[in-house]
């Protein structure tokens, strides 16, 4: 290659970042440069390849024997290279010992994994220890062999990361090979432990367990490696146990002190025993019979998972070994235990909450989607199923998902690709950790390193971008985790779907449901078994809906209730073609199906009746306005000849805006006034279009071409207010005014039937909910006329109106039918409900005599006065008397007073300064807070009320709904007992004026 | 299950314990109690022991009975009481709802929430308590006058005093339980004693309270004596108080420690006293909760009856005791209202909160009092600004009522429940016709 090929551009191309440095450092290796350009090209950092090449040219020995076999033999460039570019620590190892750079140049590193036996041969040698002794002794003095330890050990390192960079090791293999790395370093560090309490040593056995990375064959390069240290007495006769003890234990604490002390050779890694029985606390060593007194008896289920990994790796392989054997049932028993499952549950949830790490977006292990999620996953299914079944009890994570996945309990496409993801983010791990060998699981950010790992890794174009894109990928796939090693596979347990020849048994998939917090598992599996049976297009989309929902059902308060909703309406609607699609491919309406399900009977209710509801999950929420709702009603009202096919379409329309509030309400996508607001006005469009229908059928009853008579209703109460919740009745008042020339009789007799015909035809039994139509406010109450006209109220009021009229007024507000008529009716009313000079001092006292009657009447037999939610102390009917007496005293002075709505009606006192800030916020943050309750408690149970629930279970979902955490019930009950006694303080003050 | 629950089902094997006592404390301070068989104890780790709220003062609205008492492993304790033979062992219990929701109605709650809400200010809060009692001879017959165990004073060693003796059981008996004893001497009145606890955190100090009062009168049932914490037995001798040392600690420093300010006293620790004395009224309730109570504070002497601080004063309600070099972690102040038939977890609460107010709202200190507020007069206590505490039972209710601070800490339930009953026992006192009464009147009207 003549020197002008290599150009800036060249080298550029080939990946180096730093080309004049790059220029300089290639002149000082004269010669031999040129053949290793290419394959400086192909490593992870080609500039720190060469500047380590550099450093490591000038310290060596023979210069020019490397420089040859650079040149000559590719491979061993090839290894050198690789690791020089990957790793600083390793380049650092080798300026510090340049005759190590002879192991690359062994080619059987391409073919060749090392014997652990060699491998523990070489380190016990390398501290003058004779391999073949039982138990062999170091001989080299201390410090030197603690050293020689560090060397030896990282000489082994140094190939590793050579065969593993250039050679495409796979990372089950390079983690086996750690693994065997570590066990015989462990072994190395026992002879120097056994040197340093000499001739003591020999009166004990000890046997190392590795537990585990380690023990499950499975170690990264850097990391803590986890025993349990097992002893016995030397001799048979049992004299020396307490000799023994001490004697195991000073070599035990040695043994962690040789590899973890940190000398001029440095450190090899911590070694952590805190897995042992009683933690930290308990004793470093126990014999074999301590052990399994403890396992026994007292042992937790996370010990047992703990114990999966256990693997006798090194001193005395015998005793170590009985421990594992002797440990081994007891793991594939612990299911049987009492409490595993509320263990499991624990372990399940502490999968699903991280522990909250810094850069937990880069958090390989504990992250979302981390490393910890697969083995956690893993060992937690072995757990379960492993009793029954011997193939899956391999310690290994990958091992043992091959076998899950082989033994059906785990779905094969989900198990390989799991396996992919876990493979590419140990591997990610590995080059991570290989670069500085420090312990670290968060991906770093900068472009340097990530384009270094992305290199490492293969990415030789676009490193960073890709890396990135690969990494996503996987995390994505494990985050779905759950539905895949958990949900899915309890579908085979129900479903003989076809090619699949392994299957979940009944009782594995019950023990798995029951794990999950389905309180009842038969039947669970009844419904999946319905829903899955044959081979039918539905059956097989709802195997692969199902898995998802069964994880949102699992984390609502309700499961079971959820999964059996959507048996029913997945059984209603059938094979109606949008329905599983729907669900399939619009993630948003499954999830929020699912979530409704297991927490609402009202929204289940309506689902039930209207199926079709489904499909509208996936669009907007929001209330609906009246006019587009009106219109709709009439069109559709229209189209049917007959009254109660008419109004049956207009209830339909309903039904289904009842859906959409009540879904917006519980996904909290819609304030509590804005449902109020929704649910009148839609109570508004029903009667507007029931109005038209029912004169219609009057009409036609009575062959009438025209009507005798004008209709308006004005709504009243909560309705009026726009404060209706999901299982008001409609408070109204009917108004009629004969047409010019009509006979008077004649007309009321029409007005009163076609007031009757509607509350008819909304009563009657249907698929919704009835609208409850009640004229009970009307003047003479029951005893009064249904309809009059509207001379007929001018001058009842004129004539005998009580003040208690004068307040119902205030929530009347004119809305359906004839508009001119709703206008009279208004001008009628307003100078009674806000008298100009406000009601006299009687009225205010009357007010008061009449609440204090009503507070001690009204209330239900056996109700709670704290916290009955309407008429109970702060509750509504407390807070709207204080609001609606400062409207008959001020309205008549202040206009903004004038409204039918409770809360434009405190703000515009506020505004008057008739309630002070503190106080209307109070009152208003008390008044949306009970009807939000009151709204969440008629959703949970389906029908309404005005009492917490006293069943804790629907106690704890109307916290839910509220949006409190599990477990925070009371909490829930605390906050409503403060809004309302706040509340309550505001009232003695505003409304009794104590 | 972790290690602690462990430990416990270890020790009642090894110590072979027939029973298990689970205590938890009533809403007024009374302790409960439920037996159960160390075989069932496994499962009242895991589920709790049910009981019916119901039956027990101040827990449950009566439609929602059910309720779970949860040990607390880390309360472990053999009874050292109940003589050779098979042991009996206590733990307090943590009142949980049948979801496992902790109840508000559960005073260790209360306090374990107000300390958690300091938790996150990064205070922990640290209490040590001066407890005093009286010894009577014989067990309490109704309209009859006590006879004191003895006629000694204040720190008198009388010879084979009988006080002596029952002191050093009880502390015996206190330390075999873990509960360490700081001090303890012959107090002002005849039969008095007083025993000081060693400081720890709150809640541990609230459980050694509820402990120490049932130590006291199980050792004087055993003498065939009676022992009483009611405030003021006598008309003419000292209540028995409970003043109570607090201190709060961030991490390992003590937060009212500052080198080189008055009385070595923080920010933080001014702070803190002055949130206590402003919400001193409102919290009265609590820390003196009985008509009883407020007869030991209108005598003067160790009892406060006026809102104000001193050092070293001991007329004042709270006191800044003296610095000693070198001792910055002990750095503390005492709180001389509250007395020892209060409930102790309430009372540790509302301090805290009150204290706690008084850092988040940055209160001033008012300024100290360096006379015997006793000696001044109405006016001059006026005008220096000294306002007095609840004349009665009667008075401190109202002012409760009223209180945000209340509520919030105490939670609406205990709050609303305890007001309620306070209410009650008023009104009932109020119709009683007293001996003073008919005394007075008899002979001449």
């Amino acid at each position: 290659m003549s020197r002008s090929a290599t150009t800036k551009g060249d080298l550029l191309r080939l990946g180096f970042r730093d080309p004049e440095a790059a220029t300089v450092a290639l002149a000082a290796l004269g010669e031999s440069r040129a053949p290793l350009l290419a394959l400086l090209g192909r490593t992870a950092d080609p500039d720190e390849a060469l500047a380590g090449l550099v450093r490591l040219a000038d310290v060596v020995d023979d210069r020019d024997r490397l420089l040859r076999a650079l040149a000559e033999d590719e491979g061993t460039a090839m290894r050198l290279l690789c690791v020089l570019g990957a790793s600083e620590a390793l380049s650092d190892h080798l300026v510090r010992h340049p005759a190590h750079w002879h192991e690359l140049a062994d080619s059987r590193l391409g073919s060749t994994r090392p014997a652990a036996w060699a491998v523990r041969e070489g380190l016990l040698l390398a501290v003058g220890a004779d391999p073949q002794d039982r138990s062999p002794v170091a001989t080299r003095p201390d410090a030197e062999a603690v050293d020689a330890l560090r060397v030896e050990y990282r000489r082994v390192l140094l190939r590793l990361a050579a065969r593993d960079l250039s050679h495409h090791l796979g990372v089950d293999d390079a983690a086996a090979e750690l693994s065997d790395l570590a066990a015989g370093t462990l072994e190395a560090a026992l002879a120097v432990a056994r040197a340093r309490v000499g001739a003591d040593a020999g009166l004990a056995r000890l046997g190392v367990v590795a537990m585990g990375k380690c023990g499950g064959h499975e170690l990264n390069y850097v990391s803590d490696v986890d025993v349990i240290f097992v002893h016995g007495a030397a001799s048979e006769d049992g004299a020396g146990d307490d000799v023994a003890l001490r004697v195991a234990t000073q070599l035990a604490s040695q043994l962690i002190r040789v590899c973890s002390d940190h000398t001029g050779e440095g450190t090899i890694w911590p070694v952590d025993a805190a897995l042992r029985p009683e933690g930290k606390a308990g004793p470093l060593v126990r014999t074999i019979a301590s052990h399994r007194g403890y396992y026994e008896r007292w042992a937790k289920t996370w010990e047992f998972q703990a114990l999966l990994k256990a693997r006798a790796v090194a001193g005395d392989l015998a005793l170590a070994g009985e421990f594992v054997e002797m440990t081994r049932p007891m793991v594939w028993s612990a299911a049987e235990r009492d409490g595993f499952v509320e263990d499991t549950q624990a372990m399940r949830r502490r999968v699903i909450e991280h522990i909250p790490a810094k850069e937990a977006e880069r958090q390989l292990k504990l992250g979302e989607g981390g490393l910890r999620d697969v083995e956690f996953a893993v060992q937690l299914l072995q757990l379960v199923h492993g009793r029954a079944d011997e193939r899956i009890r391999p310690s290994t994570t990958l091992s043992a998902l091959a076998e899950l996945t082989r033994g059906g309990y785990v779905g094969r496409e989900d198990g390989e690709a799991l396996h992919e993801a876990y493979s590419f983010l140990r591997t990610l791990e590995h080059r991570i950790q290989l670069h500085r060998l420090r312990r670290t699981h968060v991906v770093p950010e900068d472009e340097v390193a990530l384009r270094r790992i992305g290199r490492s890794m293969g990415y030789l174009k676009d490193p960073v971008g890709i890396l990135d894109t690969t990494w996503q990928h996987h995390r994505r796939e494990v985050r779905r985790l759950h539905e895949k090693l958990f949900y899915r596979p309890l579908l085979s347990a129900v479903a003989r779907i076809p090619g699949d020849d392994a299957r979940l048994s009944t009782e594995a998939a019950e023990e798995r449901l029951a794990a999950l917090g389905y309180v009842d598992p038969p039947g669970a599996l009844r419904h999946l078994e319905a829903l899955t049976a044959g081979v039918s297009r539905a059956a097989q989309i709802q195997r692969t809906l199902l898995p998802v929902l069964l994880g949102w059902f699992a984390d609502a308060p309700d499961p079971d209730a959820g999964l059996f909703g959507f048996r029913r309406i997945s059984e209603s609607l059938g094979s109606t073609p949008w329905y599983l699609s729907t669900l399939r491919d619009e993630g948003q309406v499954a999830e929020r199906l699912a979530r409704l399900l297991a927490t609402s009977r009202y929204a289940t209710d309506l689902l039930e009746r209207e199926p079709q509801g489904v499909r509208m999950l996936g669009g907007d929420l929001h209330p609906l306005g009246a006019e587009a709702l009106t219109e709709e009603m009439l069109a559709t009202s229209s189209r049917h000849e007959q009254p109660e096919a008419a109004v049956l379409s207009v209830r339909g329309v309903r039904r289904r805006e009842l859906l959409r509030i009540a879904a917006g309400d519980l996904l909290g996508l819609t304030d509590v006034a804005d449902v109020g607001a929704g649910l009148s006005r839609l109570t508004d469009a029903t009667l507007e279009a029931t109005l038209a229908v029912a004169q219609r059928a009057v009409a036609t009853q009575r062959g009438l071409d025209a009507a005798p008579t004008r209709m308006a209703i004005v709504a009243m109460g909560r309705y009026g207010g726009f404060e209706l919740s999901y299982g008001s009745d409609a408070d109204v008042l009917f108004v009629h005014d004969p047409e010019p020339g009509a006979d008077a009789q004649e007309a009321a007799s029409y007005a009163q039937a076609v007031a009757l015909e509607l509350r008819r035809l909304l009563a009657l039994p249907g698929p919704d909910p009835a609208l409850e139509v009640d004229a009970d406010l009307r003047p003479e109450g029951r005893q009064g006329p249904l309809v009059r006209t509207l001379d007929s109220y001018a001058a009842y009021y004129a004539k005998w109106s009580k003040v208690w009229e004068a307040q119902a007024l205030l929530r009347a507000d004119p809305v359906v039918g004839d508009r001119e008529l709703l206008g009279r009716f208004a001008e009628l009313i307003d100078p009674l409900r806000y008298p100009p000079d406000g009601i006299s001092a009687d009225d205010v006292l009357e007010v008061r005599r009449v609440k204090a009657r009503v507070d001690e009447e009204r209330l239900p037999r056996g109700a709670d006065p704290h916290t009955h939610l309407k008429l109970g102390r702060g509750g509504l009917a407390d807070i709207e008397w204080t609001v609606q007496l400062l409207q008959m005293r001020y309205a008549g002075a202040v206009p903004g007073l004038r409204t039918s709505r409770t809360l434009e009606a405190l703000a515009a006192a506020r505004e008057a300064g008739l309630v002070d800030e503190d106080d209307a916020a109070v009152l208003q943050q008390a008044w949306r807070r009970v009807s939000r309750v009151r709204n969440a408690v008629t959703l949970v149970r389906g029908k309404p009320s005005d009492e917490l629930p006293r069943d804790i279970r629907e106690r704890a979902a109307v916290a839910a709904v509220l949006g409190y955490p599990p477990g925070s019930s009371d909490a829930m009950v605390n906050d409503q007992l403060r809004y309302t006694r706040l509340a309550r303080a505001v009232v003695e003050r505003v409304f009794w004026e104590t | 299950m972790g290690k602690q629950e462990d430990f416990v089902l270890r020790a009642l094997e090894e110590r072979d314990v027939r029973f298990v006592r689970l205590w938890f404390t009533d809403v007024l301070g009374f302790l409960k109690s439920v037996a159960v068989a160390p075989a069932e104890l496994e499962g009242a780790f895991s589920e709790g022991i049910g009981f019916d709220g119901s039956a027990i003062e101040g827990f449950a609205r009566v439609y929602e009975a059910d309720m779970l008492a949860m040990p607390d492993p880390a309360t472990f304790q053999i009874l050292p009481w109940r003589g050779e033979g098979p042991a009996t062992a206590r733990m307090f219990c943590d009142i949980v709802m049948p979801d496992g929701s902790p109840s508000y109605a559960d005073p260790r709650h209360v306090l374990k929430r107000t300390l958690s809400k300091a938790a996150d200010q990064g205070f922990t809060f640290y209490t040590h308590p001066e407890i005093e009692f009286y010894l009577f001879k014989e067990q309490p017959v109704p309209g009859g006058e006590p006879v004191p165990v003895d006629r000694s004073g204040y720190f008198d060693h009388t010879a084979q005093s009988m006080g002596a003796d029952f002191r050093r059981e009880a502390i015996t008996m206190l330390e075999a339980m873990g509960i360490s004893v700081e001090f303890s001497h012959h107090e002002g009145g005849p039969g008095q004693q007083e025993i000081d606890l060693r400081y720890a955190d709150a809640l541990t100090t609230a459980d050694n309270v509820m402990t120490f009062r049932t130590v006291i009168r199980e050792v004087a049932l055993s003498q065939d004596i009676w022992a009483t914490f009611m405030p003021k037995p006598f008309t003419t001798h000292p209540g028995s108080g409970m003043h109570t040392h607090v201190s709060l600690f961030e991490g390992d420093r003590n937060a009212f420690f500052e080198a080189g300010a008055e009385y070595q006293l923080s920010k933080t620790g001014r702070q803190f006293i002055a949130g206590v004395l402003r919400h001193a009224s409102e919290i009265s309730v609590v820390t003196n909760q009985w008509v009883n109570s407020y007869k030991r504070l209108m005598f003067g002497g160790e009892a406060p009856s006026y809102i104000c601080w001193g050092h070293n004063n001991r007329s004042a309600m709270i006191r800044v005791p003296m610095y000693k070099p070198d001792k910055g972690q002990s750095t503390r102040i005492e709180l001389r209202t509250v007395d020892a038939a209060c409930n102790p977890y309430l009372a540790f609460a509302v301090v805290l909160a009150a204290g706690m107010k008084g850092i988040e709202e940055g209160y001033d200190l008012p300024r100290e009092a360096e006379d015997d507020v006793w000696a001044l007069t109405e006016r001059e206590r006026k005008s220096l600004g000294i306002e007095p505490l609840p004349k009665s039972l009667s008075e401190a209710i109202a002012v409760a009522e009223h209180s945000e601070l209340l509520a919030e800490t105490l939670g609406e339930h205990v709050f609303d429940f305890f007001l309620r009953n306070k209410r009650a026992e008023w009104e009932e006192y109020r119709g009683q016709v007293s001996v003073f009464e008919r005394d007075r009147m008899l002979p001449v009207v």
